[in-house]
């Protein structure tokens, strides 16, 4: 990559490797899903989450001087900055759900806010990657508002993996690196701080119609503290990832207080994420410049 | 004089034209590109052209992609080829994708909206589109796709996603058939 790196590279990836991590683990269901729907259903939100990274990786391509194949499948570890949320194994398929409302929510925040980014060819494929994102939406919400209505079982299966994900989907509004700088340029028109403070008071909102929101209460309690991480380029005693707290004030879920150590934007993952890139980038690496 | 292939495997015969003459003659050869997926429904009919520029010794096609991730953009892409360089000899074709203006289904044509009928498919919802709520009522709601077998608007939507990208998946209560729709895809 070029040095000193370009920050509209950390703003791209941080897009991109989210929508390529994400779309990989939602690959691995294909074929073990609970019905033959959510096969069809996780195995097409993952492959449009793939192409919407080909899309930000191309372009990327001039910054970085890597072709998109090179930057989905050629980069160490260390040069990826998808956020931890999307790293984590599926594990229970009401996990899975949680994590995909929860995440494509959150995504949605942040593609609204780029529609009208100064960099008008980012702001275009934005719009591109809404229309499609909306099914995903879709698709969570309705799984949100059937579980939660559900039989017990289906309900307090979404309820733990609410509770599991829902302090790394704060996360997924980590500051990016040279962010001032990006948000004076107007290329990221609002700052994470102001996203997050968006997604998370209507999650909130969503939370409470189900009377889910002991979910943020229990999290609130928690420290916000990280799972130390045993992969990315950093190495040594590095200070623990930990996210903002929430509260409910005046009627609102808010966030308190700020990020503290480094985490997906800058490279550092959970310990779930060298695994994950041994066995998406192993063919890339085992056959140099194979051609598919 | 070349003797050359057109659309639909018809022998057809072209004189060097007009730059308008040649330009309509690329349009034509578009027209008999058809979307692999969707075998009787051609390229300008589905509307993703978005753009056709001749120059001296080039021809540069703009299409706008469907879905991001449609396999069948590769396929497309050496199709246009093929077919552009067919009609005009000795002109390169340049197929570039481009996301401005945004793809989205109510550029399909109605002659396009009929060959998806024709092929089972039922064409996409017009105008901005509703939130997709699988199996959420087993009561009739309005705006439900139509069966492409029977017409009947008595349908339910099983899952917004299906074999393709481009298609969701459906039963009809009426005649008691399976189907699928092309997905609509517009801004909410």
């Amino acid at each position: 990559m070029t040095a000193p790196e370009d920050p509209r590279v950390g703003l791209l990836l941080s897009i991109a490797d989210d929508e390529l991590v994400m779309g990989h683990r939602h690959s691995e269901w294909t074929g073990w899903a609970p019905h033959i729907e959510e096969d069809l259903a996780f195995s097409s939100i993952a492959q449009d989450e793939i192409a919407h990274a080909r899309l930000l990786y191309e372009l990327a391509e001039p910054l970085t001087g890597r072709t998109p194949d090179e930057m989905a499948l050629g980069r160490g570890p260390g040069e990826y900055r998808s956020s931890w949320l999307c790293e984590r194994p599926n594990g229970d398929w009401g996990y899975s759900i949680a994590r995909q409302f929860l995440y494509d929510t959150a995504d949605a925040v942040r593609l609204e806010a780029l529609t009208a980014s100064s960099w008008t060819e980012l702001g275009d494929l934005v719009k591109v990657m809404q229309m499609e994102e909306r099914y995903h939406l879709d698709h969570g919400r309705a799984w949100f508002e059937r579980l939660s209505a559900g039989p017990v079982t289906g309900r307090q299966r979404l309820a733990d993996g609410l509770s599991a994900s829902i302090g790394e989907a704060v996360a997924l509004f980590e500051p990016l690196p040279d962010e001032e700088g990006l948000v004076a340029d107007r290329i990221l028109p609002r700052p994470t701080a102001d996203l997050l403070s968006e997604w998370l008071g209507a999650i909130g909102e969503e939370l409470e119609a189900a009377s889910l929101d002991f979910v943020l209460e229990r999290h609130a309690s928690s420290s916000g503290e990280m799972v130390p991480t045993s992969s990315g380029e950093m190495e040594g005693e590095e200070e623990a990832f930990s996210a903002p707290g929430v509260a409910r004030r005046d009627g609102r879920w808010v966030h308190e207080g700020g990020f503290s150590g480094a985490g997906g934007r800058f490279g550092r993952h959970s310990e779930d994420f060298l695994p994950l890139w041994e066995e998406m980038t192993g063919l890339f690496r085992a056959h140099p410049g194979a051609r598919w | 004089m070349v003797r050359i292939g057109g659309r639909d495997d018809e022998m057809v015969t072209r004189l060097e034209g007009s730059e308008e003459e040649l330009e309509l003659a690329a349009w034509e050869a578009l027209a008999g590109v058809h979307d692999p997926e969707i075998p009787p429904l051609s390229i300008t009919d589905l509307g993703i052209v978005e753009r056709v520029r001749l120059s001296d010794g080039a021809v540069d096609v703009d299409l706008l992609p469907t879905f991001a991730g449609c396999p069948a953009l590769d396929v497309i892409r050496e199709d246009v080829t093929a077919a552009i360089e067919a009609v005009l000899p000795g002109r390169t074709a340049r197929v570039r994708f481009v996301y401005a203006p945004p793809w989205t289904s109510d550029r399909i044509t109605p002659e396009g909206r009929e060959a998806l009928t024709r092929y089972g498919l039922t064409p996409p919802a017009r105008g901005p589109s509703t939130p997709v709520i699988p199996l959420a009522s087993l009561r009739r709601v309005e705006g439900a796709a139509a069966c492409p077998f029977c017409g009947g608007l008595d349908t339910v939507l099983e899952s917004a996603f299906g074999p393709t990208l481009c298609r969701s998946t459906h039963y009809c209560r009426a005649c008691r058939n399976p189907f699928e729709a092309f997905k609509p895809k517009a801004a909410r």
